[in-house]
């Protein structure tokens, strides 16, 4: 291009360049987007045919298993979307159209066994259980031999029963909870949620040293847990009650016995 | 099976010295010691209470237990965590299991245990309760199978062959509680399958 136009003609000039820039770029964008689609399209039949080719793996190795199920989500694949549109429309899941069912089926399953040992534990709990805890107790009570499960799978077992409402995975401070209860925690509840993980308990003194907070909110907050049968209270300690989160129970067994 | 270490008389209660005994992760639980006030978690807790004196008695082969021994004993005193249950609370656990068939007051001058316990025992304070890991009808059960098994119908039995003879030895009644096999024996009398005779201390039995 040679020096700066001047005159009407100018105007013309500049217009013109804009617009075939425009449309050049948006012939780009639609070569891109082309691309990029056959690309994708090519890479859900190689996912397809991965899927496939390790269906074994996928259904037996849980890290393996998870892997995958980034990998799906990290392309914006949901394998557990029940009805996938533009794939031959019969509403089934794109896991279930991979592996024949048999991983849906897997994770719907672990669903059901979720649901199961909320229900058992609430009573207890107050609907609040550690990932990690149910994990364990969803695996205990399966069958010998049975595929080993991790702490994703049910991550995202719990996000099948997303219709139901209540279940929901929570992360309080650095723990993660599985919540069965159509409860949220407020930020206070949160809070003292947070620091029984710490210790095992809480007591008002404590919160109120170390949030700062005055004796009535922590009094309230406490009651409020205890309410929701998150907290169980101690009485026989030397100085005022301690509040104790049952998810200690989980852990409290192997090194509590060697003491004992 | 409980395998049956030469188990000491039945009406020893507490402090036992079979292997000990895998205590469940809510008995090192500090909480779990303190009666909980809200409604669901106490259910919550009477159940595991519950659970964790059944499996206890079971592994101990305790027939009985007499409130205020045992309030001192490892069961309902985790010394570990210097943790108790008081005996009143005790006692509303015996009393859920009572409701539950799993453990009965002895009446205060109930003798030879014919006796049906009165509901009311437990507000009354028996200090003595029978825990039944297997309740009376169960273990009539189990004796009337062994009955059976052993071709003794027809035959009469004493009450001491039942719990200490040889021939009981490998069962799961051998050296149990007298008073908890007499009301096994009265469920069978009932049901018309048995017969006791005798006097107090050389009852038999005889099995149709």
């Amino acid at each position: 291009m040679s020096r700066k136009g001047v005159g009407i003609a100018a105007f013309d000039r500049s217009r013109i360049t804009s617009r075939q820039f425009a449309s050049h770029g948006s012939s780009l964008r639609a070569t891109n987007a082309q691309a990029l689609e056959t690309q994708l399209a090519v890479f859900r039949s190689l996912l397809q045919q991965f899927a496939q080719t390790h269906a074994k793996d996928i259904r037996s190795d849980p890290s393996f298993r998870a892997q995958f199920a980034r990998m799906c989500s990290a392309i914006g694949v949901d394998p557990l979307a029940s009805s996938n549109n533009h794939s031959s429309g019969s509403g089934n899941s794109v896991w279930a159209q991979l592996l024949g069912k048999t991983v849906n089926d897997f994770y719907f399953e672990l669903a059901v066994r979720i649901v199961e040992v909320c229900g058992a534990t609430r009573a207890e709990n107050g609907g609040l259980i550690g990932l990690s805890e149910l994990r364990e107790r969803v695996s205990k009570g399966r069958m010998e031999g049975a595929d080993s499960i991790s702490d994703d799978d049910v991550r995202r077992a719990v996000e099948t029963l997303k219709p139901l409402g209540s279940y929901a995975v929570v992360t309080v401070g650095r723990k993660e909870y599985v919540r069965s209860v159509p409860r949220e925690l407020s930020t206070d509840q949160a809070a003292v949620v947070e620091a029984a993980q710490v210790l095992g308990y809480v007591s008002v003194g404590m919160l109120r040293d170390n949030l700062g907070w005055d004796e009535a909110r922590c009094k309230t907050v406490i009651d409020d847990l205890m309410a929701g049968g998150m907290l169980w209270v101690d009485k026989q300690t030397k100085g005022e009650w301690e509040y104790w989160s049952p998810g200690v129970m989980a852990d409290a067994g192997t090194d509590g016995e060697a003491g004992v | 099976m409980a395998t049956t270490t030469t188990s000491p008389p039945p009406q020893s209660q507490s402090q036992p010295s079979s292997p000990s005994f895998p205590f469940p992760r809510e008995y090192f639980f500090p909480a779990f010691f303190t009666r909980q006030t809200n409604i669901t978690i106490h259910h919550a807790q009477l159940t595991k209470w519950s659970a964790l004196i059944l499996a206890y008695a079971r592994h101990h082969r305790l027939f009985r237990i007499t409130i205020s021994a045992a309030a001192e004993s490892d069961l309902f005193f985790n010394r570990g965590i210097d943790r108790r249950l008081n005996p009143p609370d005790i006692r509303e656990v015996l009393d859920f299991m009572r409701k539950d068939g799993r453990a009965e007051f002895l009446r205060p001058g109930e003798g030879n245990g014919a006796a049906d316990a009165s509901s009311s025992a437990a507000a009354s304070g028996g200090d003595v309760v029978f825990l039944y890991w297997r309740k009376p009808e169960e273990w009539a059960a189990l004796v009337e199978a062994f009955v059976e098994e052993t071709a003794q119908k027809g035959s009469v039995l004493t009450v001491y062959e039942l719990t200490e003879g040889e021939n009981t030895r490998g069962t799961e009644f051998h050296g149990m509680d007298n008073q908890v096999l007499m009301k096994a024996l009265n469920i069978l009398v009932k049901r018309g399958k048995a017969q006791i005779f005798g006097s107090e201390d050389s009852l038999g039995v005889k099995f149709f």
